[in-house]
């Protein structure tokens, strides 16, 4: 449960800036590291834990910006530059937190101190990380739905020529939509700080379970990702535990071969419910 | 001129021959540990070449190359321990058991990937978790084969160097040595393949890539040919690999590290993507900026600019070094080409004197009837195809009219089996063909032009016609003398040469109805045919249909009336996927039911 709800936070980011731009972002381990660091920075200014949490979250949205305006932006319809343009910028930003920090940093660990729930044990930092996960998927169902932002995204991915016909800045949207989606990857690194500590290679071991999630959950995101989430990471957290990690992330593996194999474009491929 | 037409060139091996001597030429004036990096860029160069064929010519991503390389490596090289002590030479053993490896491995992915008929995002992740599921694997996988010791993250070790000798003592080669004989396996490989993608296997992967639905309604296997093509590509990896391991001595699962597997994509888009040369330019300039830069082979600190090269690579050379020379070549090409644009089209398409060719053409084809019997289709809670039974024979054309939405597309689709209909049966003479995949229908007689028209936009016009044609024929020449008769019957003799890319919108249409008719098809489906033609052409296909329908069986669905009544038709009026009405124009037009579903009018019909 708690492995799943972690692998959802992770994957949130990235399922977002798929599922409403059609852009796989290679470089969304390294926003959920930076945003890790960005967490510590600002403890290390003496912030509470809450705080450096929302700092990380605002300063990697508007790196978001950023990256978009720069470079995502020149790619559009191009899937597979894309993978590979932001594949480069994942081995610029990792180079860049070894430059800064370090390569062979242990991981500055955050003490459970600076949690605002530092008093309870670590199983209610978990149980927290699930209504965390809860929360999030909520808020950004909500967002999607409930917001002019969030109709207007739904409409450009799937017609963007008719959305622009009505008026809709696709251009601006997108730049929105990747900065929603780095803010939710700066949150998920920042969030899991006490549980994951920060090393430049952490978002390495997300993105690629990230990844696979987004893939796997078809086109559909938000709904695809839980259950593709729900069923992958339940099953490989039930074979980590009763055997090995290692065999963990194989069975994982297998688990998304054979789900692509029944699902060739994912599980969400014909549902109804477009969220 | 069968070889000009197919740009096929006769010459091909001429410039890498060349380049390939003065390499080796200069080796020998290098250091000894340049020649050593630089052979491990040749091997590189292998290993991009095989994405830069599955990338470039048939449209997949592979991040699985790696895994094929890797794989490759690791039996090379058990082959090599254990029996090279038989022999002397290593490079027998490794290289077959390395290329086998690839092949078998890409050959099992390929058939989940093809087979599943999966969509390309998700064939490249599949392609990537292989290589991951690998890289776990491999790392804590320790066992004995032979003589050979697998010790997961350790590698396996005490691999023997390449030896050429076949005698029992016989020396490692030399560094440059080594070189040389790399240089030269590369060579071989390159020109094996140059030869490959323009033989016409090669020309129809490319037809795959430009447009695989219509390559399948040409009646080729689709999923067979790329999987052939995959498996040609893991080889081609798995030999780069057993290269890699003799000149290593070494292996560990590093090779199957996500890093090794987005580098190769990285040599491929520096090279150019789609140019085989491009995969050697791209790894040598990788290479070499890591070497200058003093990472050496081992890496090093050069991630920073390996990764800002491309990011700048993916946003402003989109066809890398190789293209960035083609650049100005193609600049004239266009020039030359503008001057074909304009040239007329004078005459019509299929006058009375292209008929005498289709009747040569069609001499021995005899006709089938096409039947089918309480066909439905449903999608959803939809149901555009509703329990439909009607036979179709040859004699007069038969034309499916009805309001949008009627179900015709569908019915057509079902036809052809691009729809797999949900029950009822589909008969092609005496063949129950409901459940046959498209490409075995038409190479049993059916031939299909959709609505929207579909050429291949990349190739030329004669070249569009040939590949349809060596569908039915098999033999290349005798494709081309029909794709040259179809030509001439098209009126489009000088446009021969132009890509079909650039045709007008008319002119797409009857190339794709020429492509269709050098199938020498017994039953013709056409949708919408007379979309974008003058009514001057309108009136040549109609006369066109009615010839081609004393001995084929033609459906056409049609919006256009006058069309529809100048085919002289027998005309089946769909209304929510049933058969509504039947009868000729004059009948229809008299029948007040028709006349309400078309316009709207609730006057006999309720249910609209």
């Amino acid at each position: 449960m708690s492995s799943v709800a972690i692998l959802l936070i992770a994957t949130l980011g990235l399922a977002v800036i798929f599922g409403l731009m059609g852009v796989i972002n290679l470089a969304h381990g390294e926003f959920i590291t930076f945003g890790a660091y960005a967490a510590l920075l600002a403890s290390g200014w003496g912030l509470p834990f809450p705080l450096a949490v929302g700092f990380a979250t605002v300063s990697m949205a508007l790196y978001g910006v950023l990256v978009e305006r720069l470079i995502i932006r020149h790619l559009y319809n191009r899937i597979f530059d894309t993978l590979l343009a932001t594949w480069g910028l994942s081995l610029v930003m990792y180079q860049a937190v070894v430059l800064t920090f370090g390569s062979v940093t242990p991981g500055i660990g955050m003490s459970p101190a600076n949690l605002s729930v530092g008093d309870y044990s670590v199983s209610w930092y978990i149980l927290f990380l699930i209504l965390v996960a809860v929360f999030l998927i909520l808020l950004t169902g909500l967002i999607l739905t409930r917001t002019n932002y969030g109709m207007m995204a739904r409409a450009a991915i799937q017609d963007s020529t008719m959305a622009s016909a009505v008026g809709i800045e696709s251009g601006r949207i997108n730049t929105m939509t990747f900065a929603l989606g780095s803010g939710l990857a700066g949150f998920a690194g920042a969030i899991l700080l006490p549980a994951f500590p920060a090393t430049p290679s952490m978002g390495f071991a997300f993105s690629i379970k990230a990844f696979l999630l987004v893939v796997v959950g078809g086109p559909v995101t938000l709904t695809g990702i839980v259950s593709s989430g729900g069923a992958l990471g339940t099953i490989a957290s039930v074979v980590a535990n009763t055997w090995t990690t290692v065999l963990g992330d194989i069975v994982f593996l297998m688990a998304t071969m054979l789900l692509l194999r029944i699902f060739p474009k994912g599980i969400s491929e014909n549902w109804r419910i477009k969220l | 001129m069968a070889n000009k037409t197919l740009s096929r060139q006769q010459n091909f091996w001429l410039a890498p021959v060349a380049v390939t001597l003065v390499v080796a030429l200069l080796s020998f004036f290098i250091e000894e540990y340049f020649a050593y990096v630089a052979t491990s860029w040749l091997i590189f160069g292998l290993l991009g070449l095989s994405l830069s064929l599955m990338w470039g010519r048939a449209g997949l991503l592979s991040l699985g190359q790696t895994a094929f390389y890797g794989l490759g490596g690791y039996a090379g090289s058990i082959a090599a321990i254990n029996f090279s002590h038989l022999t002397g030479n290593t490079l027998i053993w490794a290289l077959p058991a390395g290329a086998a490896a690839g092949f078998v491995s890409a050959a099992l992915i390929g058939g989940i990937i093809f087979y599943g008929r999966m969509g390309p995002l998700q064939a490249t992740i599949l392609t990537y978790v292989f290589t991951l599921l690998l890289w776990s694997v491999a790392v804590s996988f320790t066992t004995e084969i032979g003589t050979a010791v697998i010790g997961g993250d350790n590698g396996l070790a005490n691999i023997p160097s390449l030896k050429l000798a076949f005698s029992k003592d016989a020396a490692d080669l030399q560094v440059k040595e080594i070189f040389l004989v790399v240089l030269f396996i590369s060579l071989a490989v390159y020109l094996a393949l140059r030869y490959f993608v323009s033989s016409p296997f090669g020309i129809i992967i490319d037809c795959i890539r430009l447009d695989s639905v219509k390559t399948e309604f040409l009646g080729y296997d689709v999923r067979f040919r790329l999987l052939a093509f995959f498996s040609v590509s893991g080889s081609v990896a798995g030999i780069a690999g057993a290269l890699f391991s003799l000149w290593a001595n070494y292996l560990n699962p590093s090779v199957f590290s996500v890093q090794e597997a987005l580098l190769v994509p990285v040599y491929v888009l520096v090279g150019g993507l789609g140019s085989l040369t491009g995969a050697f330019l791209g790894s040598f300039a990788v290479g070499g900026l890591s070497f200058w830069l003093g990472g050496g082979v081992a890496g090093g600190q050069t991630t920073l600019i390996i990764g800002i090269c491309l990011i700048v690579t993916v946003l402003f050379f989109k066809k890398g070094l190789h293209g960035g020379a083609g650049v100005l070549l193609s600049y004239f090409k266009k020039k030359k080409e503008s001057i074909n644009r304009t040239a007329k089209v004078t005459d019509l398409a299929f006058g009375e004197k292209s008929l005498d060719f289709l009747t040569g053409h069609f001499l021995d084809v005899s006709p089938l009837t096409l039947a089918t019997s309480a066909v439905t289709k449903t999608f959803g809670g939809v149901r555009p195809v509703n329990r439909v039974s009607e036979s179709f024979l040859p004699g007069k054309v038969r034309c499916l009219i009805g309001p949008n939405g009627a179900g015709k597309s569908t019915f057509l689709r079902c036809l052809v089996g691009s729809h797999k209909i949900d029950s009822g049966k589909i008969t092609l003479g005496e063949k129950n063909i409901s459940r046959m995949e498209s490409y075995a229908r038409v190479q049993s007689g059916v031939g299909i032009k959709m609505q929207v028209s579909q050429v291949f936009s990349e190739k030329t016009v004669l070249e569009n016609l040939w590949v349809a044609a060596y569908s039915k024929t098999g033999n290349m020449k005798a494709a081309l003398s029909t794709a040259k008769g179809m030509l001439a019957a098209l009126k489009m003799e000088q446009r021969r040469h132009v890509l079909a890319g650039n045709l007008s919108h008319g002119e797409k249409q009857w190339l794709d109805i020429g492509m269709v008719l050098c199938l020498r098809p017994a039953v013709i489906l056409l949708d919408e045919p007379a979309a974008g033609m003058t009514d001057e052409e309108a009136k040549s296909l109609s006369s066109l249909m009615r010839f081609l329908a004393k001995q084929l069986t033609v459906i056409i669905v049609d919006h256009n009336m006058d069309f529809v009544r100048s085919l002289d038709a027998d005309v089946i009026v769909l209304h929510q996927g049933e058969i509504f009405a039947r009868g000729d124009m004059q009948q229809l037009a008299k029948n007040e039911k028709v006349l309400d579903i078309y316009l709207g009018r609730r006057k006999n019909v309720r249910n609209i």
